[in-house]
């Protein structure tokens, strides 16, 4: 996937905002007011693996979309080979530049070192969230255009 | 094994698609609950998925988005299983599904999600498939469902509009056999059981004393963790809306005092 594509503006982020954060709300059984952009799932929102898949059901229903799953990660390794993204389980130094880039919402000092492929969700925040939406939404387009 | 399987027959299936099959409920059983009811299309999905993954992969207890309970189901009954997969991968099993008696539907599930681990970590992947051609041929003996004893709650605490109790899961019990073989974990659908049956002590508290109550309805259902073998689980019920025809209840269940699972519940008075 080419990075430059992946990009969106704040205002369409902050149009899909609402909706995913009332879903994340649902989800985690908290107040909506607690749902910041930058609030992680996991993190700060005491949130677990199931409420991850939870939230990506729920965003499915709400914006009538596809969230592959089990691509999220293949997305977020882009172009780079899975050798060159991980090794033993662990994001390497060109994978952690192209996670960096990917989740460019997430502030830098919250990305440990070294990383676990498997850590890579506890670091979505709901700002991640829509941005997963505004590709869902994006990619389910380019299949319209091409059918 | 029978101890804990509420599908005897695959009547039609398409791997990742849709299944049906049946199961048919003692005649000898003293009660056969909704929550086995919602068991049983839990299983018809978890084949309907397993076998669409080659058996690598097996679904355990996870969301279920909303639960209807239509009709009690009753011993010597025949359950028609009818489930839909909305999707299925190696992260999760999303599926929909109604049970019927005589095309009645008694109970209805949506939005429920299951999320997928190896299948080897529960079972013998072989054993799985065996069992799998068995119920899609000939069928398994019906009638060996015994029931489910020795779940007994002990309730604490009770205050306006709340219980607390505890639940002790038992470190033997003949429904782990089956759930699973290889790792025995405490079915979420027992805990289900289990919570409704504090929710309805609950608002038998608040209702009118002639008033036969039923459980009518659960949504968002959520199974944190697995429960196991010997723990104790601390219950909350909690009333969070009334209203002349129904009453909500809000139900947090720990292990540890870490929360292991969540879920709403309505109850309403039954129809006459």
């Amino acid at each position: 996937m080419d990075m430059a594509e992946a990009e969106f503006t704040q205002e369409e982020v902050m149009v899909v905002y609402p909706t995913v954060a009332e879903a994340m709300a649902e989800a985690l059984g908290c107040d909506v007011g607690q749902v910041t952009l930058n609030a992680s799932l996991i993190e700060d929102l005491d949130g677990e693996s199931i409420d991850f898949l939870d939230m990506l059901f729920r965003l499915e229903r709400a914006f009538k979309v596809k969230i592959p799953r089990g691509k999220i990660i293949e997305e977020a390794r882009g172009e780079l080979a899975e050798s060159d993204f991980e090794q033993n389980g662990k994001v390497t130094e060109a994978g952690m530049q192209q996670l960096r880039a990917y989740l460019s919402e997430v502030p830098a000092e919250r990305f440990p070192s070294p990383m676990k492929v498997a850590d890579i969700p506890r670091l979505y925040t709901t700002e991640t969230f829509c941005r997963l939406v505004l590709r869902a939404k994006r990619s389910d387009l380019t299949a319209h255009a091409h059918r | 094994m029978s101890a804990f399987t509420f599908v005897d027959r695959i009547t039609e299936l398409e791997p990742g698609a849709h299944g049906r099959g049946t199961f048919a409920v003692p005649q000898g059983l003293a009660e056969f609950r909704s929550s086995l009811v919602a068991e049983a299309l839990g299983q018809l999905a978890a084949w309907v998925s397993m076998a669409h993954l080659d058996f690598a992969l097996r679904p355990v207890a996870g969301l279920a988005g909303q639960l209807r309970f239509l009709r009690d189901v009753r011993p010597g009954e025949l359950l028609e299983l009818e489930v839909g997969i909305d999707s299925c991968d190696e992260t999760a099993l999303a599926y929909h599904g109604v049970a019927r008696i005589d095309a009645t539907p008694v109970l209805e599930l949506a939005d429920c999600v299951g999320p997928m681990l190896p299948l080897a970590d529960f079972d013998a992947p072989d054993a799985v498939r065996q069992r799998f051609g068995m119920l899609c041929e000939i069928g398994a003996p019906i009638g060996r469902f015994m029931g489910i004893s020795g779940l007994a709650i002990e309730v604490g605490e009770r205050g306006p509009g709340k219980i607390h109790a505890a639940l002790r899961i038992p470190r033997d019990a003949a429904f782990f056999t089956d759930h699973f073989p290889r790792k025995a974990v405490f079915p979420g659908t027992l805990l289900l059981d289990t919570q409704i049956r504090l929710a309805m002590e609950l608002a038998r508290e608040t209702a009118a004393a002639d008033q036969d109550l039923v459980a009518r309805s659960v949504s968002n259902m959520k199974v944190r963790s697995f429960i196991l073998p010997g723990q104790e689980v601390e219950l909350r019920a909690e009333i969070g809306s009334e209203a002349d025809e129904f009453l909500t209840v809000i139900q947090v269940a720990r292990v540890d005092g870490r929360q292991i699972a969540t879920a709403r519940m309505t109850i309403t008075a039954r129809a006459a």
